[in-house]
């Protein structure tokens, strides 16, 4: 099996080739081409084949991590959307949950006032209402009045519409009749339904989510379809298979129906790609830290498997999106953040980026401000020569000129200042990953951080050490560590249905015949994708809360039908999830079933290993040493430092901080006290606390 | 006292405290059972110093929870020193005393002191509003009529209801006994206090970390951060003094004058970096009803948080941390015995409108000065309580609806949200429905046109609440006789609105303060939201944006031809005929 994974980032596309069977990788790296980025993936498939000497026919799949979803939401690049919805409820859309984005602000801006997904004038009503608890009709469809509103549409020029109906999550039928009709009005068009995209209740959370749907679906659907073609005429047959924020891979059919299972597309691989690494030397309790230019993106991996964010956390752009996703947690921190004294004078460092253009001072390319780029240079940890492999060269005067200037307004020394701006930011980076650890239950000390990225490297280490970590793991790409998570996973479909049920009248026979068909409805997706049955499994959970709570929490099922003892051990399951996150548990309250979900996992052939690395010695490896400024023991210190090229570091050797290892895709720090060792894998493992 | 900090550490530990301020409002929104404090996120948590000022509060906080916190650990103090008693490690006190720093009766704040060495250095508080506190009839929000403090529900003064780690069982029975729905109002409770006791061990964790003493210089330094901001923000405003007034309209439909058409008077004087916003001239306190203001905890918050919204607007200087700093140069007068400082026992639950009223009109005054950081004027909201009887349980919800804001320079107005210092969210119509025995049939914007400007108003909403069994519902509402004010050459708003349709289809309109009023099955409630004020001259305002507001109905093409001057043919501006329109106007 020779597999080929493709990850569209803003500036550059990472590619990763393997052949499955021999462990066979090689990797590559094209300029993304953000007109179409379909044009940079095809070139960089066709020289990435050429470079490994295979032909693009052997090419079984072609996993692929877009951006093209999520740049569409961002930059609010959508298509002209209609809507349908109930006689009484225009705008759900523009009234949101009514609250301001802001406490403190008359200037402020709402996203879906300010930038709406469906403008008024493409809303349209009907007569038709569903009621709870089972969705009985309470006013039938108006048929005539969704033809007439579709033919306004269509003379209006919309090309895609979301039907949204109050209680559609109990009864599709009014939102499947509607969308009947508008699809024989309008052929071409995009049509989806509230009720297939998030059924669940929360009615401007659902029409948000299917209003996104429509919103960017045509051109998801175009540019899946583009990119389809062009690998076809290249000669590539092997199937197409897109990233989910599931974190699973879906097919180009289910994605062209779901556009939105693509909006975390991009961040999804990365937290795969480092739960592989981790895994790859026996660690299943992680944090994934994933550092670029301008964010941080970090996930949380738990015996294995990844957290899901639960049903209203996730959003897009101050858009409420109810789609399954990976929980990451994005915050503005990475080597272009700027270093400022705001107007009050306080030190703050980010979330102001400055980007790759002008990019920090150091690039010299016209950027003054001091970034933390600038203040690794200032302290000796990157290579103003070897920067990026030597592809780029850094400014040393340029940054320090840069740091001079907040040194100054600080009244500390340069080095002071820089290493401030390290300290600052890195501990922004500790808050973040405290707010997905420690306040939700989970003691981060057990933990190893998988840092990765252009610049997870430099800071990992120190991020750990702020927070009791002993291990840190450096992938052996970190630049593509996405790209590879892409070669890593199953294909993977949810089905959600809201049930409302509590615990002290629990109604088996319905809840056992919703699992049971949502199970159905994704083995008959599975055969329709062609994968086989025998490697299909599903795994049951429900959204739970104590009666009356308004936020769920997630709680797998035992398999097969629910009886009275697996339940028990459900609510017991819910209790103690309760207790962990939010540290009390309820137990004399009743629980509602909120939600229930199937998982659907088809097994796919994946990337199990990375060739052993073998090599030199330490001491061949050394490319030079030079003083480093560190804080060492509560002060500024400076130490003499080993910089070591990664190339040629040999495997099963440990060595002692200050280190630095260069590398064409990325820079580790290894600190004072600490020690590392590259694992036969390729990964160096970083020990802190001088522990062996 | 404190040892200066050096600006790194200081970062360091605001973001800690920040944090630990977040963690606290997500779990106790997270845990906590009455959508007033889940949904619509009417509940505060701070860290305080062993005086009360403010370390760090939540963002998701409702800003007239948060603000009072530093109110609340005063008014503690004072109670506990007035009987001789003193704080202790494991203590847990309950406050909501309206006339000892809470906002009104119905916000209830835990406070879990926190001591290091058996020294008081810091609380951990949170505070929420509960569904009911035992008033005379059902709910929280329209007990229009409590004639004094005591008719309200329970007054919890400095109570402490764990003390050094026994649970004072005989404050909770009596909490159990005397407030409606008490399963859900205690175990909201019980979520605050989690909340805070997660505070207090965080603090205590990052006091480990980093010393008392500098997390103590580390809070000076942010407070004195927070002062230097605004000091520079008024310090940029030429000196002077500058008045508003208004009317709110109390109890409209009451034949006795004192309680109804009521003057709120505003000058806010600004005198290099400081200001001062005097009250005087505000109507007398009502004695008898319960709109009047508690001066700390309601007045000085909506004062505050109106004063800060304009002048640090966080969409122009992102988060600002709301603490003792930043209040520091602003001064209130508010003559003792008016509705915005009464005397007790005057009753305050129905505080809500006056304080945003008052709000509005403060910006007004600020209209004059700092015209493009403002927004024309605010439309009030209703705060509506439903309740019933349902298999032998008392069932009670509350909805605050929505206002909408005036046209803003280069701006319109937002749309049907909460306004001002609320910040709730409101309840989906699909929760409602499948646990109340209620029917929402209508939640759009409202019919009316918006208020014309070049920038135009808000515009309100309108929701239909249909009652499907029995019960009550009791408002607490203003607006219904004044038109939000315009600004600069624009049209005024509309007022707010509320109509109670009868099963035989015959309406009734009703004032915006309604006591328990029993409803049958099949009745129902007609809220309006108001319309926000215009912002400037509507000739002024973009022909393709009048366009937009016809293609989207907000506006049908007679009333913009005659309020905007702009001729609508076709679905396109006819740019001769709106401009000869327009000429006249806009040379005069």
């Amino acid at each position: 099996m020779k597999t080929i994974g493709v990850d569209v980032g803003g500036t550059f596309t990472d590619l990763v080739y393997c052949d499955l069977a021999t462990g066979v990788l090689d990797i590559h790296k094209v300029s993304t081409t953000p007109d179409d980025p379909s044009r940079g993936v095809l070139q960089g498939v066709l020289e990435l084949c050429r470079a490994s000497g295979v032909s693009p026919s052997e090419i079984d799949h072609v996993f692929h991590g877009t951006t093209t979803a999520t740049n569409a939401v961002l930059e609010h690049r959508g298509v002209t959307t209609g809507m349908i919805t109930n006689d009484g409820f225009r705008d759900v859309l523009h009234i949101g949950r009514h609250q301001r984005v802001q406490h403190y602000s008359i200037r402020q801006e709402l996203p879906w006032q300010d930038r709406p997904l469906v403008r008024r004038r493409h809303r349209k009503t009907v007569a038709g209402r569903l009621a709870p608890p089972s969705g009985e009709e309470i006013v039938p469809l108006d048929e005539d009045a969704v033809r007439a509103a579709a033919l306004e549409l269509k003379a209006e020029g919309v090309s895609s519409v979301a039907i949204c109906f109050l209680f559609s999550y109990l009864n599709t039928a009014h939102e499947d009749r509607a969308r009947a009709i508008v699809a024989e009005v309008m052929p071409d068009a995009f049509v989806t339904t509230s009720s297939f995209v998030a059924p669940q209740f929360r009615e401007f959370e659902r029409f948000t989510t299917a209003a996104l749907a429509a919103f960017i679906g045509p051109k998801v659907r175009e540019y899946i379809a583009r990119l389809e073609t062009a690998l076809r005429d290249a000669g590539i047959t092997g199937e197409l298979r897109i990233m989910a924020s599931n974190g699973g891979v879906a097919t180009a059919g289910m994605v062209a129906e779901k556009p939105t299972l693509t909006l975390l597309s991009g961040l999804a691989a990365g937290v795969l790609g480092g739960a592989w690494i981790g895994d790859l030397i026996g660690r299943d309790r992680l944090i994934t830290f994933d550092i670029g230019g301008t964010s941080a993106d970090i996930g949380i991996i738990v015996d294995g498997t990844f957290a899901e964010t639960d049903a209203r956390s996730s959003s897009i752009a101050g858009f409420p999106l109810l789609s399954p996703m990976i929980d990451i947690h994005t915050i503005g921190a990475g080597g272009g953040s700027i270093a400022h004294l705001d107007r009050g004078g306080a030190f703050r460092v980010g979330p102001r980026s400055a980007g790759a253009v002008p990019g920090p001072a150091a690039y010299g390319r016209g950027g003054t401000e001091p970034t933390v780029t600038d203040a690794n240079l200032v302290l000796g940890r990157l290579d103003a020569d070897d920067f990026l492999g030597g592809g780029m060269k850094l400014d040393p005067e340029a940054a320090r000129t840069a740091v001079a200037g907040i040194a100054a307004d600080l009244g500390l020394s340069l080095e002071e200042a820089a290493e401030g701006i390290l300290t600052v930011i890195n501990a922004n980076m500790a808050n973040a990953i405290r707010s997905r650890t420690i306040q939700k239950g989970i003691d981060p000390r057990g933990f190893a951080l998988v840092a990765f990225g252009g610049a997870g490297p430099l800071h990992g280490a120190e991020v750990a050490a702020m927070l009791g970590i002993a291990e840190v793991i450096v992938p052996p790409y970190p630049g593509i560590t996405s790209a590879m998570g892409l070669l890593t996973t199953d294909v993977k479909y949810d089905a959600t249905r809201t049930q409302f049920q509590i615990s002290t009248a629990v109604d088996l026979d319905r809840l056992n015949a919703d699992l049971d068909t949502m199970q159905a409805d994704l083995a008959t997706r599975f055969a329709a994708d062609h994968i086989d049955a025998a490697a299909t499994r599903f795994e049951r959970g429900g959204d739970l809360r104590y009666v009356g709570q308004g936020y769920e929490l997630r709680v797998p099922f035992p398999q097969g039908p629910l009886d009275a003892a697996s339940l028990a051990g459900v609510w017991e399951a819910f209790h103690a999830r309760h207790a962990t996150e939010y540290g009390h548990a309820f137990r004399d309250s009743p629980i509602e079933l909120v939600n229930v979900k199937v998982t659907g996992i088809g097994q796919i052939d994946k990337l199990t290993s990375l060739r052993p690395v073998t090599g030199g010695t330490l001491s061949g490896a050394v490319v030079r040493r030079a003083p480093c400024a560190f804080r060492a023991d509560g002060s500024l210190g400076t130490f003499d430092t080993t910089f070591y090229d990664r190339r040629r570091l040999p495997a099963g050797e440990r060595f002692s901080g200050p280190a630095i290892v260069l590398q064409s895709d990325s820079t580790t720090v290894i600190p004072p006290g600490a020690s590392a060792i590259v694992e036969a894998t390729g990964s160096i493992l970083i020990t802190l606390g001088g522990a062996e | 006292m404190t040892a200066s900090i050096d600006p790194i550490t200081a970062a360091v530990i605001h973001g800690a405290l920040e944090n630990i301020a977040i963690e606290m409002g997500h779990k106790l929104m997270r845990m906590s059972y009455s959508s007033i404090i889940r949904e619509s996120e009417d509940f505060g948590t701070a860290l305080t110093d062993a005086e009360g000022n403010q370390l760090c509060e939540c963002k998701m906080s409702t800003p007239l929870q948060s603000g009072p916190i530093p109110g609340y650990i005063r008014g503690i103090h004072k109670a506990l020193a007035s009987r001789g008693e003193t704080i202790r490690p494991g203590d847990v006190i309950l406050h909501n005393d309206p006339y000892g720093g809470a906002s009104h009766g119905p916000d209830i704040a835990f406070v879990v002191p926190i001591f290091i060495d058996d020294t008081l250095v810091a609380f951990s508080v949170t505070t929420a509003h509960h569904l009911d506190i035992g008033s005379a009839t059902p709910g929280s929000a329209g007990i229009v009529e409590a004639v004094d403090a005591y008719a309200e529900g329970l007054q919890l003064k400095a109570i402490k209801v764990v003390e050094e780690g026994r649970p004072n069982r005989a404050v909770w029975q009596i909490l159990r006994d005397n407030i409606r729905a008490s399963a859900l109002v205690v175990g909201d409770m019980e979520a605050q206090i989690k909340a805070a006791e997660i505070g207090a061990t965080r603090f205590l964790e990052l006091a480990g970390r980093y010393g008392i003493d500098t997390i103590r210089a580390a809070a000076t330094e942010l407070m004195d951060y927070s002062e230097r901001l605004m000091r520079n923000a008024i310090r940029a405003l030429p000196d002077g003094t500058w008045v508003a007034e208004g009317i709110y309209d109390g109890f409209s439909d009451d034949p006795d004058p004192r309680r109804r058409d009521l003057p709120i008077k505003v000058a806010v004087t600004v005198a290099g970096d400081e200001i001062t916003v005097d009250l005087t001239g505000t109507a007398p306190q009502v004695s008898d009803r319960p709109i009047n203001m508690p001066f700390e905890g309601t007045t000085d918050c909506a004062i505050w948080l109106t004063l800060r919204s304009i002048l640090l607007d966080s969409a122009v200087y992102g988060d600002v941390p709301q603490n003792a700093g930043l209040t520091r140069p602003i001064k209130i007068i508010a003559p003792l015995g008016c509705i915005a400082n009464p005397i007790f026992p005057a009753p305050t639950i129905a505080r809500f409108t006056p304080g945003n009223a008052m709000a509005d009109i403060l910006m007004r005054a600020l209209s004059q000065v700092v015209p493009e950081q403002v927004s024309a004027g605010v439309g009030n909201l209703h705060v509506v309580s439903f309740s019933g009887v349902r298999g032998g349980r008392h069932w009670v919800h509350m909805e605050i609806l929505e206002g909408s804001y005036g046209g803003r320079f280069g701006m319109n107005g937002m749309d049907a949200v909460d306004t001002l210092y609320a910040n709730t969210r409101n309840n989906p119509v699909e929760d409602v429905e499948s646990h109340l025995p209620l029917r929402i049939d209508r939640y759009e914007l409202r019919d009316d046109p918006a208020a014309a400007g070049e920038w135009r108003g808000g515009m309100g909403m309108i929701r239909e609440f249909t009652f499907l069994s029995d019960g009550a519902f009791s408002v607490e509402g203003d607006g219904h006789r004044q038109r939000p004010w315009a600004f600069g050459g624009g049209e005024p708003g509309l007022p707010a609105a509320l109509t109670l349709v009868h099963v035989d289809g015959t309406t009734e309109t009703l004032p915006s303060k309604v006591a328990y009023h029993a409803a049958r099955a099949g009745e129902r409630v007609i809220a309006h939201g108001p319309n926000g004020g215009g912002y400037g001259n509507p000739f002024a305002r973009d022909a393709q944006a009048v366009l937009g507001d016809v293609l989207d109905d907000l506006l049908d093409a007679a009333t913009a031809a005659a309020r905007y001057g702009v001729v609508i043919h076709d679905g396109a501006v006819d740019v001769a005929a709106t401009d000869a329109n327009r000429a006249p106007a806009s040379v005069g």
